[in-house]
């Protein structure tokens, strides 16, 4: 039994790297194309597509256009995971990126982590996502990273007892928890914490009940869509404190579905398309021609990560031990969310995310200027 | 004080929203005594369509309603000519699997037509607000209140005093007998399944306004937020659905009053279970006396099944097992692996909800437990894998049964909704009870597979295990089936009145079945945990469930071989359709449409 | 005087506003053949239900072999030796015409038995898994002694053996029903209209064979409404309308007791679906 699985997982492995051309090289994509988390497969992939047009526009990467496979795994555990053999059987793909939920992605770790195939997996912030193996990888943004930078504008807007919302998901769960540390540290007093479920579209009753704990400010760790329906319901049940949304709240669809709800709310980012560097601006620009929005955190995240693919490519060949060897040595690289990203060996993430102040105005986000709400 | 008043109206509002949703799914199965699992999708198309008008083409709010409307009343009639009446002769469960196709279509339908992202629709009424407590309430609010209840009272009146009306009540009462004395049945189904398509596309449109949110992903939500509302109002009652309702708001309003939104969800359901078991029928149905007539025979297709020579069962056996063999086969054989586990769960399902008539939907519930139970006992206890596997059988078996002991006085649908509301309270019980279960982090690092000190984490090897475990319990069932215990459960799913009149004791053949049934299912989520070392409360939600029940009705109700068969195709085909990309869910979709239209009573037929 | 195997005194049972029963007193003597007639809607088909468990009384008793069993279960009841059939006809669709009645022979079963709660249950769960050698020599017993009741019947069964109920004429369902009633040997047999649905040549068979099983001995409670089927059959018959017993007696004196035509030529005005049975009555000197 031990001896047929070697004999399997060896194939890739004895095809010497001359033999296979100077093809396209491949990525694996593992992500929801279908069902109910569709919506984020779709952003993804205008991410990865606007970056392949500028690397393959230039002539690709030493001469080979790069590629990527996404195989829609509707972010199911039992579809990721045949999804997996077939990325991990297929000697073509040298690095694997996703999948989209923490269940999909860690059932599907172990199969990577066998067959030594990296695991990007750059929506994955659950804490015990790269502790699956040393393939496994994100430069999603560290919760415990992120959380002290929120609270710390929470602190800039005057909140001393800041009520919390989550979405009751490991991701909401892990940032609630390293809000809160934070803000014990910071000595401001939590005045309520209300986890919620993805499903849940009413958040009245839930406002209420916040609203009766007495907080000088809302906290919001929700994904867009959420994020605007609490701030709609929150005007309706006639709460008039200030909102502070998290980073997964900046998208554009946050102000087409927030409406005037979510006028003079404070946001935070680590994307800002108004921000001058020029990587951001090209991103930005390119971004707009095509799709005729502007980007969100998380096409600006699959953006990045296809940035990161093409560096690791053309610096440690197209190889499955290249991509390994790269990101333990790789540094700076040029990234839109990060500004310059460089992994931690030991964890394998990436430190240091710059984070932008942002306030809704006039429907459109724009820098805070500082002003405390009145 | 002020607050509780808060809370009231919050509750009445959202209410408001269920009943809309209510409304529509009664209507339907009070005259085709059938659980429309489309209408979600009719909810979601609605809303699209009001998007396209609103949006694209700039009409005004009435004119948008009267679209919506008519091109939903369309849809129905286009549904139940092509999905459901060329099903009209068979099993009533055909129709219910048909429901579930149709809402695939639709849904993957309006996804690749707008794509999956959100969009906002933006309600066109004027923007002033009432204050109530501290809290407003807005023109939308009264609209989608007054939508409520006018169309009740339409169709109050349109039952009570119209010719079509007398006909849609003689078919709801008795449609053979309708038949007979002239009228038009077909007409009537159609026309119910307008009005109810019609009802569904508005509030749709309504629900989308009001929270200036649509996406192609929120039909199943829908669906089970008005089924529970229609069955909490007593199934098929049209003043009940809105009572029920605003029953349902005002519980889970008050529920995160008390205790915090993280369990809104959980006192839903318990509110379902409580009003199932005081009132079996809902809380505004009469109460009725002995089943005229024996329902659940009429449920399950009177068919005789094929039946498949033992050696051909052993030689696919044995070239299943020989499988691994063949060089670069690690894709296939954890789809298939995928394919075993899920026939695992199959048979579980097809045991209760084919041979003992009781139609799951909870079983989801029941993979939940298995997997828990066998990660925590494997992590948290040091258990073993080779044992905490069988254990977390047991603990399924026993657990699932108390669990679902509160539904074994109920009767065919009911039974299908209460088991729906228990799975859905085991996954909320999980996600809420941390310091067992650790709460949405899930358990990560769940030991792979091994038998002693040998690791079975390779695919070949996972895939022997899941084939040996399949075969196992697949003969088990069988020899089961063969004795007095099969011919007891059937003789219960033909009619349970005669069953007792034989002596037999309906809650002990129940508990049995469902405990060899937990058993089965059990195993089936322990092994998925060592196979994916994380799980957390939504790796196994009730689109697993459904999809287990469409494994069981494809494969032929009651039909071990059948289960396994249905679940091979159920999992084979997404795959094989991998190439089609965003098409494969749709494609998948119209072939089990097709399935079901040809072979209503499964491929190897109802044993 | 020896103790009557049923004795019902004062059964009552309303829904909502009506009162099907009311007040309903009868008693059954090993080996008696007692008839319960009236017109349609009289609670005949209540009483029975009341009887065998299938329905709660609002009031009133029944004893059935000296024990009491007011509002027991149907289970209960047929462990304690009482079998029925229904008006409608309730055979199990599914199963073939052997396994229907097999189940009639459930409550003898040795492995059915009820035992302690859980585990008596779990005891029947694991013989039937393994086998052991006097479970199939049990299961192989109740087998030939199902080709032994359906002989009853001539050869109108015994050739459909393997075949499922639901394949059946409505005729043979109605015997189904009986041999599976009789395959619990059961010391009181409730027939629910027997004979509903059948021509003269069936009606004539199925007499012949409720003589022969009077004959034997058994104690038979039935209702029906072909007449001349209860004089030639009952030793006592009991006349109900509206819920409340209006004559007893021999199945001569029953006859002739003006209550009873009155009751039928009553309800034959009202458009009841008896008149035949009443012209008969009216026809017969």
């Amino acid at each position: 039994m031990q001896l047929t699985r070697r004999a399997v997982l060896a194939v890739p492995a004895l095809i010497p790297f001359a033999a296979r051309a100077a093809g396209p090289v491949f990525a694996g994509v593992s992500g929801p194309l279908t069902g109910p988390n569709a919506q984020y497969g779709a952003q993804w992939k205008r991410g990865f597509d606007l970056a392949l047009d500028g690397i393959n526009g230039a002539g690709g990467v030493k001469g080979r256009p790069l590629q990527y496979i996404f195989e829609d795994s509707q972010s199911d555990p039992r579809q990721s995971v045949a999804v997996a053999q077939k990325f991990v059987a297929d000697p073509r793909v040298v690095i694997e990126l996703g999948d989209f939920s923490s269940p999909a992605s860690m059932a599907a770790s172990p199969i990577y982590q066998r067959a030594k195939l990296v695991q990007f997996g750059f929506t994955n912030s659950h804490p015990d996502f790269t502790k699956g193996g040393d393939h496994m990888w994100s430069n999603s943004t560290s919760q415990a990273e992120e959380q002290p930078k929120l609270y710390d504008f929470a602190a800039a807007l005057g909140f001393k007892r800041p009520a919390v919302l989550h979405l009751n998901t490991d991701w909401g769960r892990t940032a609630k928890d390293a809000f809160v540390a934070a803000a014990k540290t910071g000595g401001a007093a939590v005045a309520a914490v209300e986890a919620y479920l993805g499903t849940e579209q009413d958040f009245r009753p839930t406002l209420v009940r916040v609203r009766d704990s007495n907080p000088d400010g809302l906290v919001l760790l929700s994904y867009y869509a959420d994020g605007a329906l609490i701030c709609r319901q929150a005007r309706d049940t006639g709460i008039k404190l200030p909102v502070l949304a998290g980073t997964s709240n900046y998208s554009p669809k946050f102000l087409e579905l927030g409406g005037p709800g979510v006028e003079d709310v404070f946001v935070m980012t680590t994307f800002f398309p108004a921000d001058p560097r020029p990587e951001v601006q090209d991103f930005v620009k390119r971004y707009r021609a095509k799709s005729g929005t502007d980007p969100d955190s998380f096409s600006a995240g699959a953006y990045d990560t296809m940035v990161l693919w093409a560096k690791l490519v053309e610096g440690w060949g197209p190889t499955r031990e290249g991509m390994q060897a790269g990101l333990l040595e790789i540094k700076d690289v040029p990234s839109v969310i990060y500004g310059a990203a460089t992994f931690d060996p030991r964890t394998r993430r990436v430190q240091g995310a710059s984070y932008k102040r942002l306030v809704v105005q006039k429907g459109q986000f724009t820098l805070w200027d500082g002003n405390r709400p009145t | 004080m002020g607050a509780w008043l808060d809370y009231t109206i919050n509750g009445l509002i959202v209410g408001n929203i269920y009943a809309l949703l209510a409304v529509g799914l009664a209507l339907i199965f009070g005259v085709s005594h059938l659980i429309n699992f489309a209408q979600g999708s009719i909810y979601t198309a609605g809303a699209f369509i009001g998007w396209t008008c609103a949006q694209r083409l700039g009409t005004p709010l009435p004119v948008t309603m009267a679209a919506v409307v008519l091109g939903c009343a369309a849809l129905g009639v286009v549904i139940e000519r092509v999905g459901l009446r060329p099903l009209a002769g068979s099993a009533r469960i055909a129709p219910l699997l048909a429901t579930i196709g149709i809402s695939f279509v639709l849904d993957q339908g309006l996804q690749l037509l707008y794509s999956p992202d959100p969009r906002s629709l933006p309600s066109p009424l004027p923007a002033w607000r009432i204050q109530v407590g501290r809290g407003t309430i807005g023109a939308l609010d009264i609209l989608i209140a007054a939508t409520g209840l006018v169309s009740a009272a339409v169709l109050f009146g349109f039952l009570r005093f119209s010719r079509l009306g007398w006909a849609v009540r003689a078919t709801a009462q008795d449609s053979e007998a309708a038949r007979q004395m002239g009228v038009n049945t077909d007409a009537v189904n159609r026309t119910v399944f307008a009005i109810a398509a019609g009802l569904g596309g508005l509030s749709g449109l309504l629900v989308g306004m009001y929270y200036n949110h649509i996406d192609t992903a929120m039909s199943f939500q829908a669906t089970l937020k008005g089924v529970v509302a229609q069955v909490i109002g007593g199934m098929g009652n049209v003043p009940g659905a809105i009572a029920g309702s605003l029953l349902l708001g005002l519980t889970e309003s008050y529920g995160v009053a008390l205790f915090g939104s993280s369990y809104r969800n959980l006192f839903a359901f318990v509110l379902l279970l409580i009003v199932l078991v005081l009132r079996p029928n809902g809380l505004f149905a009469g109460r009725q006396a002995m089943s005229p007539e024996p329902l659940t025979g009429t449920f399950i297709a009177p068919s005789r099944p094929w039946d498949v020579p033992r050696w051909a069962v052993a030689v696919c056996v044995l070239l299943a097992a020989l499988l691994p063999f063949l060089p670069n086969s690690a894709y296939a054989l954890q789809v298939l692996t995928n394919a075993w586990l899920y026939a695992l769960l199959a048979i579980s399902l097809t045991l209760v909800a084919g041979t003992l008539g009781q139609v799951s939907l909870g079983h989801a519930g029941l993979l939940l437990i298995g997997a828990y139970a066998s990660a925590l006992l494997a992590l948290d206890s040091g258990l073993p894998v080779w044992l905490s596997i069988p254990a977390a059988g047991f603990v399924t078996a026993a657990l699932g049964t108390a669990l679902t002991w509160p539904a074994f006085r109920l009767r065919s649908h009911y039974v299908s909704i209460a088991t729906l509301g228990i799975g859905e309270i085991v996954g909320l019980v999980i996600l809420n009870w941390e310091s067992l279960t650790h709460g949405p982090m899930g358990v990560t690092g769940v030991p792979p597979l091994t038998a002693g000190t040998v690791e079975l984490d390779s695919p070949q090897a996972s895939y022997w295990v899941a084939l040996a475990v399949l075969v196992l319990l697949g003969l088990m069932q069988s020899r089961l089936l063969g004795t007095h215990l099969g011919r007891t459960f059937r003789a219960i799913r033909d009619d349970d009145v005669a069953a007792r009149a034989c002596g037999v004791s309906l809650d002990r053949y129940k508990g049995l079945a469902f405990a060899v049934s937990g058993f089965a299912a059990g195993i089936s989520g322990a092994i998925s945990a060592h196979l994916y070392s994380y799980i957390n409360n939504e790796t196994f939600t009730s689109q697993v469930s459904v999809l287990a029940l469409t494994m069981v009705i494809l494969g032929g109700m009651g039909n071990v071989l059948g289960a396994v068969i249905g679940a091979v195709a159920l999992t084979g085909l997404p795959e094989v359709f991998r190439f089609t990309a965003e098409y494969r869910q749709l494609i998948y979709g119209l072939v089990l449409l097709l399935m079901i239209r040809f072979r209503p009573q499964g491929i190897l037929g109802t044993a | 005087m020896t103790q009557p195997l049923l004795s019902v005194r004062g059964l009552q049972r309303r829904f909502g506003g009506i009162t099907a029963v009311k007040g309903a007193n009868l008693d059954l003597c090993e080996g008696e053949l007692l008839s319960v007639i009236g017109p349609n809607g009289a609670g005949k088909t209540t009483l029975f239900n009341l009887i065998s468990g299938h329905d709660r009384p609002d009031g009133g008793t029944v004893r059935f072999g000296g024990v009491e069993v007011t509002g027991s279960t149907p289970e209960r009841l047929a462990a304690l030796g009482l079998a029925r059939t229904f008006q409608h006809g309730r055979v199990f669709a599914n199963l073939t015409v052997r396994d229907n009645v097999l189940m009639g022979t459930h409550s003898r079963m040795k492995l059915a038995r009820p035992g302690p709660p859980l585990l008596g249950a779990l005891r029947e769960l694991f013989l039937a898994l393994i086998r052991p050698p006097g479970v199939r020599a049990e299961e192989q017993a109740l087998r030939r002694e199902v080709e032994d009741i359906l002989h009853l019947f001539g050869d109108r069964l015994i050739p459909r053996l393997d075949r499922p109920a639901y394949s059946l004429s409505y005729a043979n369902r109605r015997r189904l029903e009986i041999a599976r009633a009789l395959a619990l040997r059961p010391r009181l047999l409730m027939l629910d209209e027997p004979t509903a649905g059948m021509n003269e040549t069936e009606t004539a068979e199925m007499r012949t064979i409720i003589g022969q099983l009077k004959a034997r001995g058994q104690t038979i409670l039935l209702i029906e409404h072909k007449l001349d089927l209860v004089m030639q059959l009952s030793d006592r018959v009991i006349a109900m309308d509206d819920g409340a017993e209006i004559a007893a007696g021999t199945p001569a004196a029953v006859r002739h007791d003006p209550a009873v035509v009155e009751a039928y030529l009553g309800h034959r005005h009202m458009g009841g679906e008896q008149t035949p049975d009443a012209v008969a009555l009216e026809a017969s000197p």
